[in-house]
């Protein structure tokens, strides 16, 4: 059995407050294989995803104390390292990315609390799981593919507006299945 | 109120990391603005972070735990480096870029009504800060390839509708405009085009491939 969300986060909520080393080394366990599959799947040679991958969960370790397990799951918040990283070393850019602070006041249009997300991972899992083939592509090729959707587009031999309307269909249905009414 | 917002699509690319930089500036600058953009991009995230879990995991090195647990005691905890104040509201995110705020940009003029404030170009992908008086027109052109617009202050109108603070417009390929500064205050934009802009009318046919669009 893998670890599921709320073990994930009760170990990484006690990383960040105790420093706990044995909670650190199962995160490491379970993550790190993962982040590196993700980055050979993005690309990067073995050796490279092996690095990175280790320093995503060095990371982890010195950044524990911003984890807010209220706006994000431990696999989400560290999907967001691993993304960003992967940017920096193997497209020599930054990521442009808003800080909390920077929050502007006075658009409280359309505004909705973030929802508790690290509960609902096991739940969005299973429905991604559900997804129509042609839906699941498109979405995994949004993470995965380091392309934009016209090219993705092109290389599926479809129109732009079908991949779109693809991600439309499927976004709608997560969210359905997460219980979000819009 | 925002009303114009990215795609799912567009939010997508960058909530999965597949944005150019340019592209996720003009992003990242529109969800400083916009609460409820940063709430989709969060599920997004989320679906992310979902996929992550579900990976058939890739062996790790001999030992690499072990190499990396040696180093716990070696590295300090990360902390946000000092945010400078802004003084005008510019996002965070975009004074970066800009080296400061928006009231401390040195503009190059475009004539009398517009000026402007080059940014950075990747490729064939340009940033760049607009900024016209009001009822100044950019004059009606097509674009060659995409072309974002984020409005940081004021206001534009073109025949597609009206864009406010933190409004996103998208235009692409054979979608003809003419934006025009609203009554008021200056307008100013953050502009992340791809490919040049197909000017209809002198002078501004002449006039746009010498300011680089």
């Amino acid at each position: 059995m893998i670890p599921q969300a709320p073990e994930l986060n009760a170990l990484l909520l006690r990383v960040a407050s105790a420093r706990d080393r044995a909670a650190f080394a199962a995160l490491f366990s379970h993550f790190a294989p993962r982040v590196k599959a993700y980055l050979i799947r993005l690309g990067a040679p073995a050796a490279l995803a092996e690095d990175l991958a280790q320093e995503a969960l060095l990371s982890l370790w010195r950044k524990a104390h911003l984890f807010d397990p209220a706006k994000a799951s431990a696999a989400t918040w560290l999907f967001t390292i691993a993304r960003n990283l992967r940017i920096d070393a193997m497209r020599r850019e930054k990521r442009p990315e808003w800080e909390a602070e920077d929050f502007i006041p006075g658009d409280m249009g359309g505004a909705e609390d973030l929802l508790a997300l690290a509960d609902e991972e096991m739940r969005l899992r299973a429905a991604l799981k559900e997804l129509p083939p042609d839906q699941v592509q498109v979405i995994e090729l949004s993470f995965f593919a380091d392309k934009p959707h016209s090219q993705i587009a092109g290389e599926l031999g479809i129109p732009l507006g079908t991949v779109k309307s693809r991600l439309r269909l499927a976004m709608a249905r997560l969210k359905r299945a997460l219980g979000d009414a819009e | 109120m925002i009303r114009h917002h990215p795609d799912e699509a567009l939010l997508l690319a960058y909530a999965g990391g597949a944005s150019d930089e340019a592209t996720a500036l003009i992003l990242a600058t529109h969800l400083a603005y916009c609460q409820a953009c940063r709430a989709r991009m969060a599920k997004l995230e989320a679906i992310g972070g979902g996929l992550l879990q579900d990976l058939a995991p890739a062996q790790m090195s001999q030992g690499a735990l072990d190499a990396v647990m040696a180093k716990l005691d070696t590295v300090l905890p990360f902390e946000r480096p000092p945010r400078p104040v802004s003084r005008d509201g510019t996002p965070d995110v975009l004074r970066r870029y800009i080296g400061g705020d928006l009231e401390q940009v040195r503009w190059r003029s475009m004539g009398s009504r517009l000026s402007y404030l080059p940014l950075f170009r990747r490729g064939s992908v340009t940033a760049r800060l607009l900024r016209g008086v009001p009822g100044a027109e950019t004059g009606m052109h097509r674009h060659g390839g995409q072309e974002y617009t984020l409005v940081l202050k004021g206001g534009f109108t073109d025949a597609t509708g009206s864009y406010g603070p933190g409004d996103l417009q998208v235009m692409e390929g054979e979608l003809r405009h003419n934006p025009v500064a609203d009554p008021g205050e200056d307008c100013i934009n953050l502009a992340v085009t791809s490919g040049r802009l197909k000017f209809e009318t002198l002078p501004h046919k002449i006039l746009a491939p010498l300011f680089g669009f």
